[in-house]
């Protein structure tokens, strides 16, 4: 390694782990003394990195307050350094870091709603796709309908959580105090996107959510009508699946229809 | 890893060469750091601004507003890409994909340069998202200025390169900040971007006076000031970009434009981010500032 390699690896490492090595190569300024100048980089590390999860997760911030969310931001910053140079991907692993670090993990609202606020941050600036219109749907013959594969708009993404996170995170959106967090029997099903430029989600009924991931899975309309007559009134079944399409048209879920299989 | 010896020619006439056929960017005139909270307003109005420099990673994504922002906004103004990422002197390998990213971004928006930082940013597969500092030493020179043509011909362009303000410095040094700068741009053909504020708070924190480092600057390679606000610390001084310029920083522009005559000024405010009218008031100072040193007659540069 050479003389430079190795000065970088101490530099860096006294940033990460508090190691004095560096110190020995650095020199005293005129007016003050080496072990604070490099504690500026040493500072700057640490709240950079906090001030960037802050802002990806505006929302966990007013939940968990200054305080507690600067100590659960420090402490995701030691344990996952960040490893791509876009700052924009740094807080990507946090819903997986609060599931399975204690204390957070007693508390899966902590990464329900930062799971909830991750999807909506990938929605904002995920990929661009053609939006598919009512329009576009009129132009297939109505005995086409049941070949219908359709392709959802890059940027949708399904979220489950189980915990009462629509209401906290709305609540918190609004300003307004949340309700306590509550454990769901069954996990509720979200469904994030962008409309527009604006990212979105929305709750889904159990039927919906099956009808969606299975579209997505590219089974065709007429087996997603017959999936659906599994959950409620069979000879409903085609007009509430013809209600959801229309539903996912007209909000810009998606992006593509075709008769091909 | 020296990767000099990958490259098609780096003997001393090839790099004169290099020098010789890059063509200097043009001078754009005054222009101001685009930031989001400015979006709406700069769309809507069409502001009197004559370009804008944005942050390359802001926008090195998959899609959606941001990118389509940008979109609008260079059909209407010049725009120059500015990274924080680039980790140009890191001795670690470089990082193809970022690179591949900042290409395929460069190729969107048409940029009249691509500038970063000269500094690192982390080794060890790490990214510490900070513009951290080097010794100035021959070793260091000979490696960044590989790296620099590296990342040139992997680009098809000319780079340009900031000088960062900095908080220490290192015991090996064999040379000062603004001689590794010179020698860089000489030897790699790359531009310089200098930082008005950079000098000020390096020059402050390292006991030297900046007009020493300023007439260290070769007078022909500087195609864009940077201007920007700090936080004087009374021993030192942190570059925060979150407070207007302040006024040594702008008599030390006075002697900038003095040494390098006209070149592309910005503002450039990245946190404590205010109203767009109070910066456009920087930026026709520092337009009013130009017009006024560089008056026929008073041109030294």
């Amino acid at each position: 390694m050479s003389d430079f390699a190795r000065q970088q690896s101490d530099f860096q490492r006294g940033i990460l782990s508090g190691d004095d090595t560096v110190l020995a190569e650095i020199l005293d300024s005129p007016k003050e003394k080496r072990e604070t100048l490099y504690g500026v980089y040493r500072y700057a590390y640490g709240s950079r990195l906090v001030e960037a999860m802050r802002h990806d997760h505006e929302l966990l911030h007013a939940y968990l307050g200054d305080e507690m969310f600067d100590e659960m931001g420090h402490a995701y910053v030691k344990a996952r350094p960040s490893e791509h140079p876009n700052l924009r991907w740094f807080s990507r692993a946090l819903p997986e870091f609060l599931k399975s670090t204690a204390p957070y993990c007693d508390h899966p609202v902590l990464s329900d709603l930062a799971a909830l606020e991750k999807a909506l941050n990938d929605a904002f600036d995920g990929k661009d796709g053609p939006v598919l219109t009512l329009t576009d749907m009129a132009g297939f013959a109505p005995e086409a309908w049941a070949e219908l594969r359709f392709k959802p708009h890059p940027t949708a993404a399904r979220l489950d959580v189980s915990t009462n996170t629509s209401a906290i995170w709305m609540a918190l959106k609004n300003d307004e105090t949340p309700p306590d967090p509550l454990a769901l029997e069954q996990p509720s099903r979200l469904l994030v996107w962008r409309q527009d430029t604006t990212p979105v989600f929305r709750e889904l009924a159990a039927e919906e959510a099956m009808m969606w991931d299975e579209a997505a899975n590219d089974i065709p309309f007429g087996v997603l009508c017959a999936m659906l007559a599994t959950y409620d009134d069979p000879d409903g079944a085609a007009a509430r699946g013809a209600g959801y399409l229309h539903g996912w048209v007209t909000a810009g879920l998606l992006t593509g229809a075709s008769t091909g299989g | 890893m020296n990767v000099a010896s990958r490259l098609p020619d780096s003997s001393a006439a090839a790099l004169a060469d290099r020098q010789k056929d890059a063509v200097k960017p043009p001078f754009l005139g005054f222009g101001l750091g685009l930031r989001h909270q400015h979006y709406d307003e700069i769309l809507a109005g069409n502001p009197p601004i004559d370009w804008f420099e944005v942050i390359s990673e802001n926008y090195m994504l998959p899609g959606g507003q941001p990118l389509r922002v940008l979109d609008q906004i260079r059909e209407r103004y010049p725009v120059v890409m500015h990274g924080v990422s680039l980790s140009i002197a890191s001795t670690a390998p470089p990082n193809f994909d970022y690179l591949q990213a900042l290409k395929d971004l460069a190729r969107r928006v048409e940029p009249k340069w691509v500038s970063d930082h000269l500094c690192w940013t982390g080794v060890h597969g790490k990214n510490l998202h900070d513009l951290l500092p080097i010794p100035y030493t021959e070793e260091a020179l000979d490696h960044v200025v590989s790296r620099v043509q590296l990342v040139q011909d992997f680009l098809g362009r000319a780079i340009v390169l900031e000088n960062v303000s900095t908080y220490v410095q290192f015991n090996n040094s064999e040379m000062t900040e603004w001689e590794f700068l010179a020698e860089l741009s000489r030897r790699s053909g790359c531009w310089l971007l200098f930082d008005v504020n950079n000098v000020y708070v390096s020059a402050f924190n390292h006991g030297y006076d900046p007009h020493t480092f300023l007439n260290g600057i070769p007078r022909d390679r500087v195609v864009q000031f940077h201007m920007a606000g700090h936080s004087h610390m009374g021993t030192h001084i942190i570059d925060t970009h979150d407070h207007p310029v302040c006024e040594d920083v702008w008599d030390l522009y006075v002697a900038a434009l003095k040494r390098f005559g006209r070149v592309s000024t910005m503002i450039e405010r990245d946190d404590n981010i205010p109203p767009l009218a109070e910066l456009l008031v920087e930026v026709k100072r520092t337009r009013e500032i130009a017009e006024k040193v560089l008056a026929p007659g008073q041109h030294a540069g």
